[in-house]
């Protein structure tokens, strides 16, 4: 097995910077997102700055889910489950809400 | 997923699975089996702070604005870091670099440990400012709001549930580092590393929707 860091030869490194370029943009993706978020929340610059925050929310978890778990990459019957777990999660904040925003 | 393995590296088969794929995917849809309970159970008190908000707006900004802020936002800085390490981790498994996927397993294992000290300070600020409904012996900060009780009980709940099953990855990271440093490992359990990096990833995901829902969207009036 390989290998101390400090003996990469070219090939590897090409390899290593490959490998690495979907976790660090992921990782950037992730932060700026979150800076977006916490000045929003550190500021408060408009009403109803919640529906913002939250869809930022929204496409950190769908980054996480999508490709640092890599669902987008697996398999049609590993998708359908990752996707059901979602859906069970709709229906029950759907109902959950319709409720309590109807009354 | 298997693609992209450097050679030697690989998953010994188990005698029930017919082929090392069947075997790969069934591991896979285990562990999602459990990741999905697991969401469910985070989902709905989440959905409680949500209804809690609904139902009374007043006091629940008035006990989110006790929160610290700045703490949960450098943990989710700290938890982030830890997703790129883990991911790094795995990323090196495939390449067959043993020794960088054990210093990189061991870095996660650190900022894992970082995040739950700074939650420690954290809830230590909330008992130095009276912020735990739930202890008799110190009156709560926000006695006149009667409602904030609910949130902040509720916060509770969330977070030490999120810093169980943290603490609990700690553990189990820590335990397959050591089997993960010998000899011939990733020609036999390649894929243990891959399962348990769902499971890190997972607990990344939930904070990542526990920070705003609990700290940031009830700021706001």
């Amino acid at each position: 097995m390989r290998t101390p860091l400090s003996t990469l030869t070219p090939a590897d490194r090409a390899q290593l910077k490959q490998r690495m370029r979907k976790p660090v943009l992921t990782f950037l993706a992730l932060l700026a997102l979150l800076a977006v978020n916490v000045t929003l929340g550190a500021t408060l610059p408009f009403a109803h700055v919640w529906a913002i925050e939250l869809g930022v929310v929204a496409l950190m978890a769908a980054t996480i889910l999508l490709v640092s778990m890599e669902v987008i990459e697996e398999p049609p019957l590993i998708r359908l489950f990752s996707g059901l777990g979602f859906f069970w999660v709709c229906i029950m904040v759907g109902m959950t809400l319709t409720d309590y925003l109807g009354r | 997923m298997s693609e992209g393995l450097a050679k030697g590296v690989g998953v010994a088969r188990a005698h029930h699975f017919e082929s090392v794929a069947q075997q790969r995917e069934a591991t896979t849809l285990g562990i999602w089996a459990w990741l999905i309970t697991e969401l469910l159970l985070f989902s709905a008190l989440f959905l409680v702070a949500l209804i809690l908000r609904i139902q009374h707006p007043e006091a629940t900004v008035a006990a989110a604005r006790h929160l610290k802020f700045w703490i949960g936002a450098a943990n989710t800085v700290v938890l982030i870091c830890s997703s790129l390490t883990m991911s790094m981790a795995i990323e090196f498994s495939r390449m067959g670099w043993q020794r960088a996927m054990v210093r990189a397993m061991l870095a996660t294992a650190a900022l894992g440990t970082l995040f739950l000290v700074l939650k420690g300070y954290e809830y230590y600020a909330d008992w130095d400012e009276h912020m735990m409904p739930f202890l008799s012996s110190r009156p709560f900060a926000l006695e006149e709001t009667p409602a904030a009780r609910l949130f902040v009980n509720l916060y509770y709940v969330a977070t030490m549930l999120h810093a169980v099953h943290l603490f609990t990855g700690i553990t189990l990271l820590l335990g397959m580092t050591w089997m993960a440093a010998k000899a011939g490992f990733l020609s036999r359990h390649q894929n243990w590393i891959e399962i348990y990096g769902l499971y890190w990833h997972f607990i990344d995901l939930v904070w990542i929707l526990a920070f705003p829902i609990l700290y940031v969207v009830n700021r706001g009036t």
